[in-house]
């Protein structure tokens, strides 16, 4: 009985899968969109200081998202504590939005503030005139929708 | 693998989860990727798919009943997963773009079958390739990843007469294939 796939397993490795191999890119990806469905099926409404000390985290710099992460979490801002998948839908509403820019640099996507979103950290700091276009609760609600 | 079976899957333990999805792709995560390249013969959409299925895998790991081992969970969802993208609309799409352009002659082509069948070897992988599917699915998952028929009947839900019936009627064929090349 002599069986025709007896050196099949040695010649696959050899022919076909030479080249072939999961890439720690593609299991980062994995993650983010692990990351992703666990905010989306967990999307609690965000709080307007917490927006807000994401819009403060970017007054003087560009970062990614895991230095605004860390930042929070020095600044006692625990809502994405264990969490950090969230941080990432709000920053990327924040983005659909127009209050952020992101850009890729080095493999990291790093997000800005764009000029409506230092319109709405202004508006944040002199609070009490009555009719402003850029409060924050106006995105907030946006936000939960 | 062992310490991914003791792993206990609790819905309050998000991070135990997404530590074990990390572990199943760094332990399998080459071996899965063969094995869907095996059923839709291109890289990048074998690529595509792998990851396709490990965020499978995430989304129903409450589903796995520790009944079978994980790897076995896992193949059979990779090789669901495989052949649902064959039924695809997607897929089916491409093949007739793939059929149309074979209708134009190129000299290309001929060549690299030319280099593909240098070596009886490479012949042997390139024969397997071309089987249809289900026969192509027991010889992969029986001689390339030697799993004993009733974990491929775990895997695939087809029994193992069937299986049995398949691999026979597969060498068969093989053995005609390769009377041809010679």
């Amino acid at each position: 009985m002599n069986d025709p796939f007896l050196n099949l397993k040695k010649s696959m490795k050899k022919n076909v899968f030479k080249d072939l191999s999961f890439t720690d890119e593609r299991k980062t990806r994995v993650n983010e969109a692990i990351q992703a469905k666990r905010s989306s099926s967990s999307l609690h409404s965000f709080s307007e200081e917490t927006i807000l000390s994401i819009l403060k985290s970017l007054q003087i710099e560009a970062k990614h998202g895991f230095e605004i992460s860390t930042q929070l979490f020095q600044k006692e801002e625990q809502s994405f504590l264990h969490n950090e998948g969230q941080l990432y839908t709000l920053l990327h509403f924040l983005e659909n939005k127009e209050v952020l820019v992101s850009m890729w640099r080095e493999d990291k996507k790093y997000y800005a503030l764009t000029a409506k979103g230092r319109k709405y950290l202004a508006a944040d700091t002199k609070k009490g005139y009555a009719k402003q276009p850029f409060l924050l609760k106006d995105l907030l609600e946006e936000a939960s929708l | 693998m062992n310490e991914l079976e003791h792993v206990v899957v609790s819905k309050e333990n998000v991070i135990d989860k997404e530590q074990l999805i990390q572990e199943l792709m760094n332990e399998n995560g080459d071996a899965v990727l063969h094995l869907v390249f095996t059923y839709v013969k291109n890289q990048t959409i074998a690529e595509d798919l792998t990851q396709e299925i490990f965020i499978k895998c995430y989304e129903k790991l409450e589903q796995f009943n520790h009944q079978s081992s994980i790897k076995t969970w896992l193949y059979r969802v990779a090789s669901n997963h495989c052949k649902d993208y064959l039924k695809s609309w997607h897929y089916r799409k491409l093949l007739l773009n793939e059929k149309i352009l074979n209708y134009i002659p190129s000299k290309a082509k001929d060549v690299e079958v030319e280099v593909i069948a240098k070596s009886e070897e490479a012949s042997l992988t390139n024969a397997v390739m071309e089987l249809p599917i289900q026969f192509r699915e027991v010889v992969i998952l029986h001689y390339y990843e030697e799993l004993h028929l009733n974990e491929i009947s775990a895997i695939t839900s087809v029994n193992v007469n069937t299986l049995k019936t398949r691999l026979k009627r597969a060498r068969e064929i093989l053995k005609a294939y390769m009377v041809e090349e010679v």
